[in-house]
C-alpha cells in the first residue's frame, strides 16, 4: 500500500515545549485521527507538515515528495482547515471563489457554489455576519474545492452542531471513496473519529503514546472493572495503566480476550477513544 | 498570485465606505480650503494598505496562505503589486480631483504642478512604505505601526534639530547636475527602494514561524 504522508523523527523545541521523535504514516485512501489534550502537539504537528512553522528536524513526506522541497506541487493537492486561521472575516465567499481561482490550478468554482448551497451559506456576505459553525462549514467546503488528494484537518468539526457535524462526516467519508485520498484530521470530538477513522495516533505531552487501527485499538483493548483485591492479583505486564476510583479499580489492558482467558474475568467493557485518553493520561503504571 | 491579488483588492472593495468618506472629505478641504490634496495620496495609500495588513493579521491570513500553493512568496509579492495598484488608481483620482478644483478655482490649471507635486507624492508614499512593509512582516502590524510612527517623528525632530546648526544646501547642491532630471532620477530611486524593500519582506517571510 502506497503511502500519502510519512513524518519521521519529527522534533521541534520550544522553550516551554517539545515535539519529540513524531513518526507515522498514512496510507493512500485512509483517514487518521489525531488525538490529545490541548497542548499535546497536535497542531504543531500539523503546522510542520504544512511547513508553517520552520526549524524542525526529521523529515516529512507528502505524495512521496520532501514537504518543503516539492512545497508548490505538494500544495496543490492538499485542502486545510487549521484552527483560527482562514480568509479575513471582511471577505464573502464569493470573493473566496474569485481568489481561489488564481491560486489553485484544479480550483472548481461549481463544485464551492454547490457545496455553499449545500450547507445554505450565503454568497454574498461577508464572513464576519457567520456563526462560528458557518464560518467552520465555509473553512471546510473551502478545502473540499479544488479536489485535493489529502486533507489536512484541525478540528474540523469544533464548533458545530451535531447535525451539521454528521453533515460534514457524511462528506469527509463521501471524500474519501475516492481509493487515491486521504484525510489527517485532529479533534477533541472523539466520538466523531469513532465514526469515520480507519487510523487514530495518540499524542501526548510531545510523544506518539500510540498509533494503530481503529479497529485493532476498539476491538482489543478493554477497561476492566474489579475491586481492589482483584486488582492485586493481576501481574503488571497484563495491564497499561489503571484508575483507582472510588468503589472500584478500572484498569486498561491491550488484549481483552487474553485477559479474559487468564483471569477468568467474564466482563470487560469495550473502550471509547475518551476513556483510552483518559485512562493512558491520568491512569498510574 | 493573482489570486492572492484579487483578495486583497476585494478587501478593499468591501472597506470602501469607509474610505470613500474620507475621499469625501479631502475634496470638500480641497474645494473649500486652500490647500493643495495631493498630500492626501501618502495618507490614503497608507490607510488602505495598513487596512489590508491589520485584517490578514486579525483571522490569521499570513499563516493559512502557507498552505496554499506557493503561498509565503505570493503573499507578499501579491501585496506590493497590490500597493503599486493602489498608489495609481488613488494618484489618477486625485489627479483629476486637482484639476478640477484648480479650473473650478481660478478657471486655470498649472498641469506641470499638479504632475509634479504629484509624482512628488507618489515618491514619498514609496518611500513610507517601503520602510513600513518590512517592518510590519518583522514585527507585525501593532508593533510596526507604533515603530514607524516614532521613527518618522524622530527623524523630522532629529533633522529638524540638525539643521539648525548646519546648513544643507551645500550638502544639496552636490546634485544639482540632476536638476534637469529629477522625474527619472525620482523614478529609478522609487524602483531601487520597491525593490530592496520587496525582497527584505520576502527574505523575512520565507522563514518565518507561524
Amino acid at each position: 500500500m502506497e503511502n500519502i504522508l510519512e513524518v519521521k523523527n519529527l522534533c521541534k523545541k520550544y522553550d516551554n515545549f517539545e515535539l519529540k521523535n513524531i513518526s507515522f504514516i498514512l496510507p493512500k485512501g485512509m483517514i487518521m485521527g489525531l488525538i490529545g489534550e490541548n497542548g499535546a502537539g497536535k497542531t504543531t504537528t500539523i503546522k510542520a507538515i504544512l511547513d508553517i512553522i520552520k526549524k524542525y528536524k526529521g523529515d516529512i513526506k507528502i505524495f512521496g515528495l520532501d514537504n518543503r522541497k516539492d512545497d508548490k506541487k505538494i500544495k496543490e493537492d492538499i485542502g486545510v482547515v487549521l484552527d483560527d486561521m482562514f480568509f479575513p472575516e471582511i471577505l464573502t465567499p464569493n470573493d473566496i471563489d474569485n481568489s481561489m481561482k488564481g491560486i489553485y490550478t484544479n480550483w472548481d468554482s461549481e463544485m464551492f457554489q454547490n457545496y455553499l448551497k449545500k450547507f445554505s451559506l450565503v454568497s454574498n456576505k461577508q464572513i464576519k455576519t457567520f456563526s462560528k459553525g458557518m464560518r467552520k462549514k465555509l473553512e471546510i467546503v473551502t478545502a473540499l474545492s479544488h479536489h485535493p488528494k489529502l486533507l489536512i484537518l484541525d478540528e474540523p468539526t469544533a464548533g458545530l452542531d451535531p447535525i451539521a457535524r454528521s453533515e460534514v462526516i457524511d462528506i469527509f467519508q463521501s471524500f474519501i471513496e475516492n481509493d487515491d485520498c486521504s484525510i489527517l484530521l485532529s479533534s477533541h470530538i472523539t466520538t466523531d473519529l469513532e465514526r469515520v477513522a480507519d487510523y487514530i495516533t495518540f499524542i501526548n505531552n510531545g510523544e506518539i503514546l500510540l498509533s494503530k487501527t481503529k479497529d485493532e485499538l476498539l476491538d482489543k483493548y478493554g477497561i476492566v472493572k474489579c475491586t481492589e483485591a482483584e486488582f492485586k492479583k493481576i501481574q503488571r505486564n497484563d495491564y497499561i495503566k489503571y484508575i483507582k476510583n472510588k468503589y472500584e479499580y478500572e484498569v486498561l489492558v491491550e488484549n481483552k480476550n487474553t485477559f479474559k482467558l487468564k483471569y477468568k474475568i467474564k466482563v470487560i467493557d469495550k473502550i471509547t477513544l475518551d476513556d483510552l485518553m483518559f485512562l493512558m493520561i491520568k491512569g498510574e503504571e | 498570485m493573482i489570486g492572492f491579488i484579487k483578495k486583497d483588492i476585494a478587501m478593499i472593495k468591501n472597506n470602501f465606505k469607509s474610505l470613500a468618506i474620507l475621499i469625501i472629505i479631502y475634496v470638500v478641504m480641497g474645494l473649500f480650503g486652500e490647500m493643495d490634496i495631493s498630500f492626501v495620496l501618502p495618507f490614503m495609500a497608507v490607510m488602505i494598505m495598513i487596512s489590508t495588513f491589520s485584517y490578514d493579521t486579525y483571522n490569521k491570513w499570513d499563516a493559512y496562505s502557507v498552505s496554499l500553493p506557493n503561498g509565503r512568496k505570493n503573499v507578499v509579492k501579491s501585496k506590493y503589486i497590490t500597493t503599486l495598484l493602489i498608489i495609481l488608481i488613488v494618484s489618477i483620482i486625485i489627479t483629476i480631483l486637482s484639476i478640477l478644483i484648480a479650473y473650478n478655482k481660478s478657471k486655470i490649471v498649472n498641469y506641470e504642478e499638479i504632475l509634479l507635486s504629484m509624482m512628488g507624492n507618489i515618491f514619498a508614499t514609496l518611500l513610507v512604505l517601503s520602510l513600513m512593509y518590512p517592518t510590519i512582516y518583522k514585527f507585525g502590524i501593532e508593533k510596526a505601526r507604533i515603530g514607524i510612527f516614532i521613527a518618522v517623528f524622530g527623524i523630522v525632530i532629529i533633522f529638524g534639530f540638525i539643521s539648525k546648526f548646519i546648513d544643507f544646501s551645500n550638502f544639496l547642491s552636490i546634485f544639482s547636475f540632476l536638476e534637469n532630471y529629477w522625474a527619472i532620477t525620482l523614478l529609478v530611486v522609487s524602483i531601487i527602494t520597491v525593490y530592496i524593500s520587496y525582497i527584505i519582506s520576502l527574505k523575512i517571510q520565507l522563514k518565518k514561524e507561524f
